[in-house]
């Protein structure tokens, strides 16, 4: 048990290590490009699944990113403050709106609680249009900062001029996001969101406040959307409104499902598959939503328990085989 | 000890109170308002007239999660279990009131919350022993045979750590020798000093374990007393036992 625990360890350790690496033999700002936005999705996908853990599907996810894409920049730019104060706020707000909003959401149950979420991104998203003072209506807001450089004399500078820089934020980001999410799930919270998306009833009867729960999940998860939006800002340097519709929302639902949402690589697996296939096919660039619903709709039918329950599937095809011959 | 409810359709005027100690049976033919009444003391609805008193402190109006931890813990009729867990993941994670940490405790694994987590995992082995399901700890909820599925709700409801135990229906479904070792269980939690009310279909069990039993009809209550009395009541005969075969 301990040596397989040890094995896994390594294998992860090691993992990290190239993807650590990998800037080193990739130059091309193309695939870098592609690698950064793997990891957004990634944690789009995974702080999707999160609150997902506690029994509820949320379509605000793409209101959320779009909260933080908003608040970070417009600190920057009208408030002079920097980068590196302005990310942990641009996440901290969409957390403080998720958990405001979350208590009379979370009295919806299912599905009704589904569709609130998706009045939500597009009230956001019209908040965004129609604010222009603030926001800069549809055309959003261009020429925004890069991220502060962090300077220390003779060991590290990194002025975020290229891309490398970029893909190191976002692995960190994307490391610790993970780890915190998987710290939490794995632990007696994570249990208890568990047991309320079984049956909220039965976790209610033996003393858990299911509601208090739920808004934990949503505004843990919409934390992580927050950062997610505040680290795209600055790395696009410009945002508009037509970015973060529900489209978007959908995205990461579908990125989670096609991943598997049972399980915690599932988003991860999920985001980076859904990443790669619009890149691989260029030319189909305006049937992307067409692409990506063909496949959730083969996964759904296929392979329930998304991608990452595919070894265990071939295992049992492959034993039922042997079995019979 | 003492509840009371009035005032709504189902349940209407209803009035009774149950000791500690005792073990007081709740029948009537469906549809009485057997579970409305249960629903009714943990909060699941609220009455739009009377109280619930427990341990003389009004909690009514208050929320299920709140009234679980005044000590008022509930079984379901419908066979209501975390299916995705094993049985002794059911148990733990029952046991939430046992280990509540706080958020970065928990997250951290400070020596205080590792600490809770072990006695917590002491007190769900302890649970299932006193159950007996210690075979099937390891097994998966949804594939348990059905007599076991309810023996693990009642398992469940122990966690919570009840003074007062509502079961509702917790024979339904069993056979004879299940519904045997349930019964012993139910006597076992009882004389672990666990205040229980029941609800019961399967008249000769509920005849043998309650002391005191209340009858409920159209949401009235028509009779209470000790078994042989409410056997020997003419008014429950004709509402509930009519047709003469006392065992269903």
């Amino acid at each position: 048990m301990s040596k397989k625990k040890l094995l896994k360890l390594l294998s992860y350790s090691f993992l990290t290590l190239v993807i650590f690496l990998l800037p080193l033999f990739i130059r091309q700002p193309y695939i870098l490009h592609v690698l950064i936005m793997m990891g957004v999705n990634i944690i789009l996908a995974s702080s999707l699944r999160f609150i997902a853990t506690s029994g509820q599907f949320s379509l605000a996810h793409a209101g959320m990113v779009s909260i933080g894409a908003y608040a970070s920049p417009l600190l920057v730019m009208k408030q002079g403050f920097s980068f590196w104060v302005t990310f942990p706020i641009a996440g901290a707000t969409s957390m403080i709106i998720a958990c405001l909003i979350g208590y009379p959401f979370a009295r919806l149950k299912g599905i009704y609680f589904t569709m609130v979420t998706l009045f939500l991104t597009e009230f956001i998203k019209l908040i965004a249009e129609q604010w222009r003072g603030l926001t800069g209506g549809v055309y959003g807001i261009t020429g925004i900062p890069r991220p502060n450089a962090i300077i220390i004399p003779e060991l590290l500078n990194v002025s975020f001029s290229s891309k490398v820089d970029f893909y190191y934020l976002a692995l960190i980001m994307v490391i610790v996001t993970l780890l915190i999410l998987y710290a939490i799930e794995s632990s007696r919270i994570g249990m208890t969101f568990l047991s309320i998306q079984q049956s909220d009833l039965l976790a209610e009867s033996v003393g858990v406040n299911s509601t208090g729960f739920r808004v934990l999940a949503f505004s843990i998860g919409c934390f992580f959307a927050g950062l997610d939006g505040a680290f795209y800002s600055h790395y696009l340097s410009a945002i508009a409104p037509g970015s973060f519709g529900f489209l978007l929302s959908i995205y990461a639902f579908i990125y989670m499902v096609v991943g598997g949402r049972r399980k915690f690589s599932g988003p991860i697996i999920g985001a980076i598959i859904l990443t790669l296939i619009p890149e691989l096919s260029r030319g189909f660039k305006e049937y992307e939503p067409f692409v990506f619903a063909g496949i959730l709709l083969l996964v759904i039918l296929l392979l329930r328990e998304g991608v990452v329950s595919l070894p265990e599937r071939l295992n049992k095809i492959i034993k039922r085989r042997f079995s019979h011959a | 000890m003492t509840k009371y409810f009035g005032g709504l359709a189902a349940v209407n005027g209803l009035d009774f109170d149950v000791s500690r100690g005792e073990l007081v049976g709740l029948i009537g033919p469906n549809g009485a308002g057997k579970t409305t009444v249960f629903n009714l003391i943990t909060g699941f609805i609220w009455p739009s007239k009377g109280k619930v008193i427990f341990k003389g402190k009004d909690i009514t109006g208050q929320k299920p999660h709140l009234i679980a931890k005044t000590g008022i813990v509930r079984t379901f009729q419908a066979t209501t279990l975390f299916s995705h867990f094993s049985v002794l993941q059911n148990i733990v994670a029952a046991c939430y009131l046992k280990s509540e940490v706080n958020f970065w405790g928990a997250i951290f694994h400070t020596s205080n919350s590792l600490k809770k987590e072990e006695g917590v995992l002491r007190r769900a082995f302890e649970i299932v022993r006193f159950v007996g399901l210690e075979a099937f700890k390891d097994h998966p909820t949804r594939g348990l045979p059905h007599g076991y599925k309810r023996i693990l709700g009642i398992a469940v409801s122990l966690a919570a750590d009840p003074q007062l135990l509502l079961l509702d229906e917790p024979l339904s479904g069993m056979n004879a020798e299940e519904v045997d070792r349930a019964v012993t269980l139910i006597r076992r939690i009882w004389e672990r000093g666990t205040t229980i009310l029941l609800i019961e279909h399967n008249m000769r069990a509920a005849m043998n374990l309650c002391h005191r039993i209340i009858v409920l009809e159209m949401g009235r209550k028509i009779t209470e007393g000790t078994p042989e009395e409410v056997k020997a009541n003419k008014e429950v005969i004709k509402a509930y036992l009519g047709t003469g075969r006392h065992d269903t």
